[in-house]
């Protein structure tokens, strides 16, 4: 905590701990008066190792391992991990397993969305709204949850299938969830784009144009909502998508507002595809076998998180253990456009472009911070206590005390 | 003697000090309660202010490195002191003031800004960022809310042709003011919205940008006194609210009614509202609260009410 | 086929550049490239505009075999073109892509610190990951970095 006298200096940190942010991350901003300068970042306070990790562990043990990447949009890592391995395994999935993963991937959707729309609200302080995103977002939930037992971690997806079905009854529960929620996304949408005083925090703050989207290389809903047509799910179809299309949703104007206009429009794109899914739903098991070994090979894959593309790259030594698992996540990709974005912003739109970008920081904290030792042993709580007096205070003290 | 026991009576218990303070922590509990239920939420039960106060006056004070010790343990002292000192000229719970004497509008008014001067001092004083910026703008606020508020608040008192309290108040409870001016009440109702920092002009403590703004490094009791003097000026703007322009206040039940009124008209704006970015509220003060206000006089001193 | 021309187009873009070309996938394109040659190569693939830099992934091969492999994963559509490129172990430098494409920063960070190669020229090359308190010689993703006891 150094005021400098110098007002170019003046940084005012955002993170690791703060209450814009629902997840550990830091960002240092250099603000003159109210405008910021420049702007830096630094994750991994969630780094927990997990594409070291993966390299000691079965095909199997990993599936359940890279789902935790992520506490929101761990459907979709399960997705793209199982899609990658089934192909370097040549497996075919039956279709009626393709369709359930899309359909919980879209449900997933629907929940990532409505948990943004209140946290963007709440960054603008507008609480109201984020009180009711969020208790309409328990109507998502509860579907997953009687849809496969759990609320966040679906584990819905095995190798070489689906662990859950789908049948009438419960198709019947998620049309009338989906009913619910389609009301209240319109009125959302309504509020979002008529709201006066809330236009002011949105409309034209924090533009990116396309052209600046493609250079930054932005990805997901925050690059259609400044027209880039980048889609997974559109450009390089998996599971369902490649037999029944989903309507792609861009907006032009690449403001905040559109980031809003993009994702609930999005939403209102994933009730109509939920519908025909449990329409067209065919008929076949839910699994096949999977090899305990895996070919040895490569493997791409490529899916549409809510956030955007996620990216995994799967090499296989042909043993029952991967060689190498790399997971790009939206957020990486479109972390840098968010130091770009904010110079010359005021301070108090800082928070609302940085979370416009919907910035998952578990997902990007995947290695380390695991003792160098050689020995797992359990801290006492005295331990760590003490632990944390003594790194402060060597720490940290020169810091302060500059 | 009996003089004395009086003067203690008016400072410890009634009008200010403990009566007061529980009313504050009574009305702040139902605004929250109402922004509760707009939103939806459950919201906290009746005694959470109280709780919440015994909780913060048991807590350590930490002082933090670098600040003036005297600034920092003296400004929500004085801030609290002069919240609950305009009590004095008011008719709290339907009763006749303590005290008056002319001028003492001016007075009130201006020992309802000193809290918010003790808060941007307070900022200033210690060395954190979130602090200097909430400092800042609580200030800016300060000067953008300020005029149009008073010029309001004037509007009753060019009516009255006196700036005693006790002598717009004889005038106001013969007229409905509501009725009158009811421009003048509109920007006293989100004068007070703004002297209280909620939303949307919350912008000074926005916690998703500068976490508490100028009081992130307060805790302890500083923390309480000073939200006590916030949740204390909740009371007094409605009081005068209820006076100037609800007919006056004739007794206890009056009282609440009339000043209930008002909260809920601040509960429902609260709850619709986004924050302002800081430049947008002083846009709006400016170019909207000082001309609503100046308009209001126009209108009296062409309805005649000028004397 | 869209994806087809995309390849076709990427082929004609590398045709002097890369040394040794495979497909492994019908819609995947892999190409060597030396690292010497690599920004000439990411610099006429952003002339052509053809797709986006999606992730940047480094690979240990292990010290017996003493290479790291870089490949850089453009998208374009459906297509995926992926440039290897080999470096040796011991002198583990490949030159850094950020004067074509600024964003693939915190790829090269991540890449960096993980592995331990130099990006050379890369704007920013503090830890984005790791602990402040992290050994500065320690690179966690490699094959003979032996964490928590192997466990991890």
């Amino acid at each position: 905590m150094t005021p400098s006298t110098d007002r170019k200096r003046f940084t005012v940190p955002i993170g690791p701990q703060h209450p814009a942010l629902k997840e550990p991350g830091h960002f240092a901003f250099d603000v003159d008066g109210e405008i910021v300068q420049s702007a830096s970042v630094r994750l991994g306070y969630a780094h927990r190792g997990i594409e070291k990790a993966t390299e000691s562990r079965t095909w199997v043990q990993n599936l359940y391992l890279l789902e935790r990447i992520c506490g929101i949009c761990s459907h979709i890592h399960a997705t793209a991990y199982c899609l990658g391995v089934e192909k370097l395994a040549e497996v075919e999935v039956p279709p009626r397993a393709q369709a359930i993963r899309s359909l919980v991937a879209e449900l997933e959707r629907i929940h990532s969305h409505l948990l943004w729309l209140g946290v963007a609200a709440h960054e603008a302080g507008f609480d109201t709204l984020f009180m009711y995103s969020w208790r309409d977002r328990e109507t998502v939930m509860d579907i997953l949850e009687a849809l496969t037992g759990n609320r966040v971690h679906y584990s819905a997806n095995v190798l070489g299938g689906v662990k859950y079905d789908v049948d009438d009854k419960q198709a019947a529960t998620i049309r009338e969830g989906l009913d619910f929620l389609e009301e209240r996304t319109l009125h959302y949408l309504e509020v979002v784009t008529t709201d006066g005083l809330f236009l002011q925090r949105t409309r034209g703050i924090g533009v990116m144009n396309r052209d600046e989207a493609e250079q930054s290389g932005v990805i997901g809903p925050t690059g259609r909502a400044s027209g880039v047509h980048r889609d997974v799910r559109i450009d390089s179809p998996y599971t369902a998508y490649a037999e029944h299309p989903i309507l792609p949703v861009y907006e032009s104007t690449g403001d905040l507002l559109a980031r809003f206009i993009v994702r609930l429009r999005e939403q209102l794109a994933s009730f109509e595809y939920i519908r025909m899914l449990l329409d067209h739903l065919p008929n076949s098991p839910l699994t096949t076998r999977m090899p305990r070994r895996v070919k040895e090979g490569e493997a791409i894959s490529r899916v549409e998180a809510p956030r955007g593309e996620l990216f995994y790259f799967i090499k296989s030594n042909g043993g029952d253990m991967p060689e190498r698992i790399h997971v790009r996540t939206p957020t990486l990709c479109n972390i840098a456009s968010v130091a770009q974005l904010v110079i010359g912003q005021h301070l108090a739109d800082v928070p609302m472009i940085l979370v416009g970008i919907d910035p998952c920081f578990s997902c990007n904290d995947r290695t380390s911070v695991i003792s160098q030792d050689g020995q797992r042993d359990l801290w006492t709580w005295d331990r760590l206590r003490q632990y944390g007096i003594n790194h402060y205070g060597t720490h940290y003290s020169k810091d302060i005390h500059r | 003697m009996t003089e004395l026991l009086q003067v203690l009576v008016t400072m410890l218990f009634f009008p200010a000090g403990l009566f007061l303070l529980a009313n504050a922590m009574f009305y702040q509990w139902i605004d929250r309660k109402l922004v509760a239920r707009l939103q939806d939420r459950v919201g906290p039960p009746w005694y959470q202010p109280l709780a919440d106060t015994v909780k913060l006056l048991a807590n350590e004070e930490v002082l933090p490195f670098g600040v003036n010790k005297w600034l920092f343990i003296g400004l929500p002292i004085i801030g609290l002191a002069g919240a609950l000192t305009t009590a004095l000229y008011l008719p709290i719970a339907g009763l006749p003031p303590a005290y008056g004497f002319p001028g003492d509008l001016i007075v009130t008014v201006y020992m309802l800004s000193m809290l918010t001067l003790c808060l941007g001092l307070a900022g200033a004083n210690t060395r954190d960022r979130f602090s200097m910026v909430g400092a800042t703008r609580t200030l800016t606020q300060l000067f953008s809310y300020e005029a149009p508020f008073l010029l309001a608040l004037l509007g009753p008192a060019l009516a009255a042709g006196s700036w005693q309290l006790s002598d717009i108040m004889a005038y106001a409870s013969g007229n409905w003011l509501l009725l009158t001016q009811p421009i003048g009440f509109v920007v006293v109702i989100i004068g007070l919205m703004g002297k209280l920092e909620i939303t949307p002009f919350d912008a000074p403590e926005a916690e998703t940008e500068i976490v508490a703004g100028a009081l992130t490094e307060y805790s302890g009791r500083g923390l309480a006194l000073f939200r006590l003097g916030q949740w204390v000026e909740l009371v007094i703007g409605l009081t005068m609210i209820a006076a100037f322009y609800l007919g006056g206040i004739h007794n206890p039940l009056d009282y609440v009614i009339k000043t209930l009124f008002p909260l809920l008209i601040i509960a429902g704006l609260q709850t619709l509202m986004t924050r302002l970015r800081i430049d947008q509220t002083v846009g709006m003060w400016w170019r909207y609260g000082a001309l609503l206000a100046l308009v209001q006089w126009l209108l009296i001193f062409l309805m005649g009410g000028g004397q | 086929m869209t994806t087809d021309r995309n390849l076709l187009h990427a082929q004609s873009i590398l045709r002097d550049l890369a040394t040794d070309w495979s497909q492994p996938a019908p819609e995947r394109y892999d190409a060597h490239v030396l690292p010497q040659k690599l920004v000439a190569t990411v610099t006429k693939l952003n002339q052509a505009r053809w797709g986006y830099l999606a992730a940047i992934t480094g690979l240990d091969k292990g010290p017996e075999v003493g290479e790291f492999e870089v490949l850089y994963h453009f998208c374009a559509g459906a297509a995926v073109l992926t440039l290897r490129v080999t470096l040796n172990r011991a002198y583990p430098v490949i030159p850094s892509v950020c004067a074509v494409f600024p964003y693939a920063s915190p790829y090269e960070r991540e890449t960096g610190e993980m592995l331990g190669i130099r990006f050379d020229g890369t704007p920013d090359d503090s830890w984005l990951f790791l602990p402040d308190d992290w050994e500065p010689e320690v690179f966690p993703l490699r094959k003979d970095t032996v964490l928590n006891g192997g466990d991890a």
